[in-house]
């Protein structure tokens, strides 16, 4: 079921946080409210992006086909992430594929309707690209983090001199 | 002696009497350990008789050295900083903890045996009395009062020795540690060797100390004789050649973490740790497991270790403190500041021996005074400006 | 009254693997039990001939130290995990600081684990779970490598029914994990946490510490309501050999729970 979304409904999420109210309002014309059941595939590898995800609730998981096994999951997102970066930029294909763990809930962007937006708007363009900005960083942080494999046993550093 | 010993005020004892004095001690049971002339100082080590005592010796004592030398007197402790302090006999290099063996059901653990032989210390000067004092509060109270050290303590006969010559790398009186010994002494000795006459003030620290006394030859000290000894350990205080500003150095330690003058120091530092061997108050130990050929027997055995040991600090990939400048830091800082924060006071009692016996030279009171500098300069000193240092007599 | 030097010994009554490399023993005294531990506190654990360890104490409170997670990365512990029915083990303890999860009374209480570092946190967590009522929200977070890695797998269902709310995340999938993915200080971004009344309590390595005691300061916790548990070269145990110092703090006596007030300062200066 799909709804219409009240500003005042999107300017409560924690990605827009900050987010002057007249962009809110701008953005919300291109934002419709989604329930998501649980194992639905929000996008698979190789489609076609052209939409994003802001989560209110519930959980997506980030995926990769393994030849031979089930999908591996990646990364998982939950209530205040945003989910898809690929529909941004050429080739807009997704890169990982997403499926939803736990029954979410989640404002739903249309990728071309956004980007007129912006074009008309540049401020709101100016103020996406910062979040957007700020919630890729974040991942690579995270990420990061979880190659530096904090929890293996740690085996003297030969370098540590 | 005439009577029993005087109830109070300090006593006056000949040279010639030091012998009765040590046959006292033996007879009492003790074995007597004090200054002795080896290996070309002055070490510490059983006394067999008052001539093992370094008659008419000094030192002459600089950052990175220390010579003995003849002495124009026949003072017998005309020294100080020697390359050992008393913490070799309370608190041993080496020490065996417990033992355990082999059993048809898995193993026993057996404690190992405390024999602690009644010491006598003879000839402890005010710094070291200090140092053992703090050594006392680190190892042998509270939550310690039943360890090996605190059994070995108990039974220490002391017999300190106040200071009417500071040595070259003294700074007690800035410590408050000396040149006068503080309490804690059974009898305290102050020399007067001059022309034609050897004598000791003796002041009485317990009622043991009083006890010791009683047969020998001593007799109350004249008004004209005390004072003199008295001023002459006062004076003492004005000559040190030395100073730390006591008050600021917790401070000051702490807000160093980050000073510049920590890399200047790492650059000299040689982390050899002779510094934590010769200092009295450091306490530092580890524990090795070992077991005979067999695999029946195994001991744990406790020794001195140093924190600019690059194991010290080792945890799991390697060591927290790595870099000569982190363990230099970790040791000024802990002896000098945090000690404070641990066991509350300062690590420090100024006896200099961490300067004479460092083999490049490195003086702690020049250190604190370029750190004190740094932080003034960054706007954020603790305290006053660093004080002067003046010229000092060799002892 | 000192701190005992010499070990008492335990028997070992079980053994459970929790992963590849570590193990949960169960011991039973042999010699008189040491005295009954206080979550947070840990013991000295001595291998015959091999030497000794700090472990953290992972079983209930209110009986003595018996329970101990050990996880084989050296001599002594590999030792201490193949230890069979019946092995004796050499343990001095209980020391160091408790987590005081009373201080949460009235609150809501978030433990966050990473790694090895739910045993210290077990006994806290089983406390809280006994005494459930005292508490508002029970959180506990866990942050592991692999699935395969997670430790007290078996438990989380009953820590669920006992009213906990546990999440679990991997930094690394296996096929077949349909749990979350991702480091643990993003599961703190999604719990509700009324950062005025809420304790937290965190364990695992040292820079997970610092991000989660970052990441729930983000969200408005007060340092003095974080803490952690701190680990460094351990010898002695008993505050006489100087090696667990970590600026004024001796871990063996100070800690190794520590306010995070107390500890953000002394862990960012490099080598301390």
């Amino acid at each position: 079921m799909n709804d219409a979304v009240p500003a005042s409904a999107l300017a409560d999420h924690a990605f827009l946080r900050g987010m002057p109210a007249d962009d809110v309002t701008r953005l919300a014309r291109a934002a419709v409210a989604v329930r998501l059941p649980a194992g639905r595939r929000l996008f698979d590898e190789g489609a076609p992006a052209s939409k994003c995800w802001l989560l209110t609730a519930g959980h997506v998981a980030l995926d990769l086909h393994m030849p031979g096994r089930a999908n591996l999951i990646v990364e998982t997102l939950g209530r205040g992430d945003v989910i898809g970066f690929s529909w941004l930029s050429p080739p807009h294909e997704w890169q990982f594929g997403a499926e939803v763990v736990e029954s979410a809930e989640a404002f739903e962007l249309d990728g071309a309707t956004v980007m007129v937006l912006c074009d008309r708007h540049p401020e709101l363009g100016y103020q996406l690209a910062l979040r957007l900005l700020a919630a890729a960083v974040q991942r690579l942080q995270a990420t990061r983090i979880r190659l530096l494999d904090l929890y293996a046993v740690p085996s003297h550093d030969a370098g540590a001199r | 002696m005439d009577g029993p010993i005087p109830a109070d005020g300090p006593l006056l004892m000949e040279a010639a009497a030091l012998d009765p004095l040590l046959d006292a001690l033996r007879g009492a049971g003790y074995r007597v350990i004090g200054p002795t002339v080896a290996d070309r100082a002055i070490v510490l080590a059983e006394l067999g008789s008052a001539a093992d005592l370094p008659f008419g010796w000094g030192v002459s004592l600089e950052p990175g050295g220390y010579r003995i030398r003849r002495r124009d007197d026949s003072a017998a402790f005309g020294h100080s900083a020697g390359p050992q302090s008393w913490k070799q006999f309370l608190h041993p290099p080496r020490e065996k903890v417990w033992s355990a063996r082999r059993t048809a059901g898995g193993f026993e653990v057996e404690a190992a045996d405390e024999h602690a032989p009644r010491l006598a210390f003879f000839g402890v000067r005010p710094c070291d009395l200090r140092a053992i004092e703090i050594q006392d509060q680190v190892l042998g109270r509270g939550e310690h009062a039943g360890s090996r050290y605190a059994a070995r303590r108990a039974g220490v006969f002391i017999v300190a020795v106040n200071c009417t010559e500071p040595g070259a790398t003294c700074f007690c009186a800035s410590m408050s540690t000396g040149p006068q010994a503080g309490p804690g002494y059974d009898l305290a000795l102050t020399e007067m060797a001059g022309a034609g006459t050897h004598r000791f003030l003796i002041d009485v620290g317990s009622p043991a100390g009083a006890d010791l006394l009683a047969g020998l030859p001593v007799r109350r000290a004249d008004d004209a004789t005390a004072g003199s000894a008295r001023s002459a350990v006062a004076g003492a205080a004005d000559r040190m050649g030395r100073s730390m500003p006591a008050d600021i150095l917790h401070d000051l330690m702490a807000g160093s973490a980050g000073a510049a003058r920590w890399d200047d120091v790492a650059s000299r530092c040689l982390t050899c740790g002779n510094c934590t061997m010769a200092c009295p108050t450091c306490f530092c130990t580890t524990v090795e497991d070992t077991t005979d050929l067999s695999g029946d027997h195994a001991e744990r055995w406790q020794l001195w270790d140093s924190c600019f040991d690059l194991d010290f600090s080792h945890l799991h990939a390697g060591p927290v403190r790595s870099s000569p400048r982190s363990r230099y830091r970790q040791w000024l800082t802990h002896k000098l500041g945090t000690w404070h924060d641990q066991f509350g006071s300062s690590g420090c009692v100024g006896c200099g021996r961490c300067i004479v016996w460092c083999p490049v030279g490195i003086d702690l009171t020049e250190e604190v005074a370029a750190l004190q500098a740094e932080a003034g300069q960054a706007g954020n000193s603790p305290g006053a400006a660093p004080q002067a240092q003046t010229g000092g007599e060799p002892s | 009254m000192s701190l005992q030097a010499v070990p008492a010994r335990e028997a070992t009554r079980y053994r459970a693997a929790e992963t590849h490399d570590t193990v949960t023993l169960g011991l039973e005294p042999v010699d008189d039990p040491i005295a009954p531990h206080r979550p947070g506190q840990f013991a000295m654990l001595y291998v015959f001939g091999s030497g000794e360890v700090p472990i953290s104490i992972s079983g209930e409170p209110g009986g003595p130290g018996l329970v101990y997670t050990i996880r084989s990365v050296g001599a002594v512990t590999r030792a201490l995990c193949e230890a069979g029915p019946g092995e004796l083990i050499g343990v001095r303890g209980p020391y160091g600081t408790e987590w005081g999860v009373t201080d949460a009374a009235g609150q809501d209480l978030v433990v966050v684990a990473g790694g090895i570092g739910l045993a210290p946190l077990r006994p806290a967590l089983l406390a809280a779970l006994a005494a459930r009522e005292r508490y508002r929200r029970v959180t506990v977070l866990i942050g592991t490598r692999t699935p395969d890695d997670l430790v007290f797998a078996g438990e989380l269902e009953t820590w669920r029914e006992h009213g906990a709310d546990v999440r679990v995340t991997v930094d690394r999938a296996a096929a077949g994990w349909r749990g979350h993915v991702g480091v643990v200080t993003q599961l703190i971004d999604r719990v509700d946490v009324d950062p005025a009344a809420t304790l937290a309590l965190v364990c695992g390595p040292e820079v997970m510490m610092r991000l989660t005691a970052r990441s729930l300061g983000a969200r408005g916790v007060a340092a003095d309501r974080i803490r952690v548990s701190l680990e460094r070269n351990m010898r002695c145990g008993i505050a006489e050999c100087g090696h667990c110092q970590l600026g004024p703090l001796l871990l063996c006596r100070d800690g190794p729970v520590i306010s995070y007030r107390r500890a953000a300062a002394l862990l960012t200066v490099k080598e301390l």
